[in-house]
């Protein structure tokens, strides 16, 4: 129990997905205008990494890790190089149902966010995630709290973003930084501030 | 005053529109508000809360930081002339911590003065006063030892990438002496942290004092080992309660003497620069989190957590931070509410990162720029929350 509450209280803080790996930028720098798509693109990553990372636990556990295709007579193989293929296989997939999900009950949402749905499945804090878990070796159970709270941390960066650059609506900006180069420079201010937490080991 | 009115009357028209020297108008409405008092006055505050004049408002917060100044300017002298065994007289020690500070608050002033009016010059919008107090805090937090090219690294960072990139005063959303803080805390670590870097050594060193241990209190804290010791520890290296609250100890130049900070917290919150429910909530926070480690410190746990926790009050840098850095009205949220939760977090978090977190002694400046993150979202929340209220009432 309590290994599982430093797993989440690491991914949401201390490794923050975003603000210390730097995964996930591209939807994060896009969406993070408006505070409803921030919130909403928000849920789905989590929901999708709560899905994929223990889904691709269960494949990398049962079909590639070396010597995992024991129960099928073949205890020398060793499939784990396909684990980038597969892993992205199942990201897309998983994204694809969240999407009808996301569109058959709430449709505005859907509109709003637009390309970046689907672009969830190529969303780096996704695989990234599903990576980190096969390289330190988690638990089923861990790999599940590991997807939840990575999600969570990358929501409240996007989040806490959204509501930055609210404010910065009313900032006067340089012309050659407006856009996308105030955005980057915040995110790393953000960045510096969460440096806060680093050292801390759990 | 008539002849440095006529001064400035005489060179107005060089300034005007279509003048020879057009392009520096605001350097010259800087320096001439400076003297006098513009016919113009701020319709708006620095930011859209506030209706108070920005100058004014500046001022008040100047006057609020004279008291951890001077006594900031004999306490670096007084430490410095008791390692290296020089006389303690008044006027020896401050006239030697005015030799130390003022170098840095020259520097700092000078460069960030350089950025705002070239900021404002290229992108043609008046001088702020912003600039005096940020330029006036930011040495106020260094060791004394601070090399002074990298005060104005420090300080050029948090003009330019924390306030000027933004569009000048009131339109930033971290503090802007933190920011820059925070920027030579991670570049130049060797300088702004350690058990050196808080005491100045003269070079003419006269006799006495061989060896001394520079630590800070909080250093001395996080190295005691025994369980229910700190407090002892503290003492035995020179720090009671009671040299903590008063400040004549070693640290930042402006941060030791927590009484000043109180001081200037009662002025602040007076003039109505300072919210309350900040400074509060902070105490509350970081009382209530220290209070909270002591009930489950055991024998067998870190001798952080039995720490009393009011001595969390006066060591290090909170009673500054939470003082001045963390009301500033630019960066901290604006809803009532919010305040208490952001003032709370602050002291919460300063509490737990000190304890908890090996990498850093202190926490204060993190903690701070940490909830300037989330300021403008605890914001969002409440007005979120006061409009679903409001429906429901009609």
């Amino acid at each position: 129990m309590e290994n599982l509450l430093s797993i989440a209280l690491n991914s949401v803080f201390v490794g923050n997905i975003l603000l210390a790996y730097f995964l996930g930028m591209c939807s994060f720098l896009a969406v993070s205008k408006k505070m409803e798509t921030a919130t909403g693109l928000g849920f789905a990553v989590i929901f999708v990494l709560a899905i994929t990372t223990p889904t691709n636990w269960i494949i990398y556990h049962y079909l590639l890790a070396p010597g995992a295709l024991s129960w099928a007579g073949l205890p020398a193989a060793d499939i784990s190089f396909l684990k980038f293929i597969i892993f992205i296989a199942v990201i897309a997939a998983m994204v694809q149902i969240v999407e009808m999900v996301i569109d058959r009950f709430s449709p505005a949402l859907y509109t709003a966010l637009g390309v970046f749905l689907p672009l969830i499945a190529v969303n780096c804090a996704i695989l990234g995630t599903s990576l980190f878990m096969v390289e330190r070796n988690y638990t089923f159970t861990e790999s599940l709290v590991f997807g939840i709270s990575s999600g969570t941390g990358w929501m409240l960066a996007i989040v806490s973003m959204a509501a930055i650059r609210k404010k910065l609506r009313y900032a006067d900006v340089p012309e050659g930084l407006e856009g996308f180069g105030i955005t980057m420079i915040v995110t790393g201010l953000m960045a510096m501030s969460f440096m806060l937490f680093s050292g801390i080991t759990l | 005053m008539k002849i440095i009115k006529n001064i400035f009357d005489s060179q107005r028209k060089h300034f005007d529109k279509r003048g020879k020297w057009e392009k520096f108008y605001p350097v010259f409405e800087a320096t001439e508000t400076f003297f006098f008092i513009p016919d113009h006055v701020t319709q708006k505050g620095p930011h859209v809360r506030d209706s108070l004049d920005v100058k004014r408002f500046m001022s008040f917060v100047i006057l609020a930081l004279m008291p951890p100044l001077f006594f900031g300017i004999y306490n670096t002298g007084y430490q410095s002339n008791l390692v290296s065994g020089l006389p303690l007289d008044f006027f020896t020690v401050f006239s030697k911590g005015l030799s130390i500070v003022l170098p840095l608050i020259i520097v700092s002033y000078a460069v960030g003065f350089f950025w705002e009016f070239l900021f404002a010059i290229i992108r043609k919008h008046p001088i702020s006063e912003g600039l005096l107090v940020t330029g006036l805090l930011f040495p106020l937090t260094l060791p004394p030892t601070i090399p002074l090219w990298q005060a104005a690294a420090g300080i050029s960072f948090g003009v330019v990438i924390g306030k000027e990139i933004f569009g000048g005063t009131g339109r930033n959303f971290l503090n802007p002496a933190l920011t820059g803080r925070a920027f030579i805390f991670f570049a130049y670590p060797g300088k702004m942290s350690g058990d050196s870097v808080w005491t100045v050594m003269s070079s003419v060193k006269t006799s006495a004092v061989d060896t001394f241990s520079g630590a800070t209190p909080l250093a001395i804290a996080s190295i005691t080992e025994t369980y229910g010791n700190i407090e002892a520890s503290l003492s035995k290296a020179g720090f009671t309660f009671s040299t903590l609250f008063w400040g004549n100890h070693t640290g930042s130049i402006g941060e030791t003497s927590s009484f000043l900070c109180l001081i200037g917290a009662m002025i602040l919150i007076v003039v109505g620069v300072a919210s309350y429910k900040i400074i509060i909530g902070g105490v509350l926070g970081a009382l209530i989190t220290g209070g909270l480690l002591n009930l489950i410190a055991t024998e067998a746990s870190m001798p952080w957590l039995s720490l009393n926790p009011f001595y969390h009050l006066v060591m290090g840098g909170f009673a500054f931070g939470i003082a001045y850095m963390a009301t500033d009205p630019v960066s901290a949220p604006g809803m009532e509410t919010a305040k208490w939760v952001y003032g709370f977090a602050i002291g919460a978090l300063t509490i737990l990162i000190r304890v908890f977190n090996p990498a850093y002694p202190e926490g204060v400046m993190l903690s701070i720029l940490f909830m300037n993150l989330f300021a403008p979202l605890l914001d969002h929340f409440e007005i979120k929350v006061r409009l679903r209220r409001r429906i429901a009432n009609v």
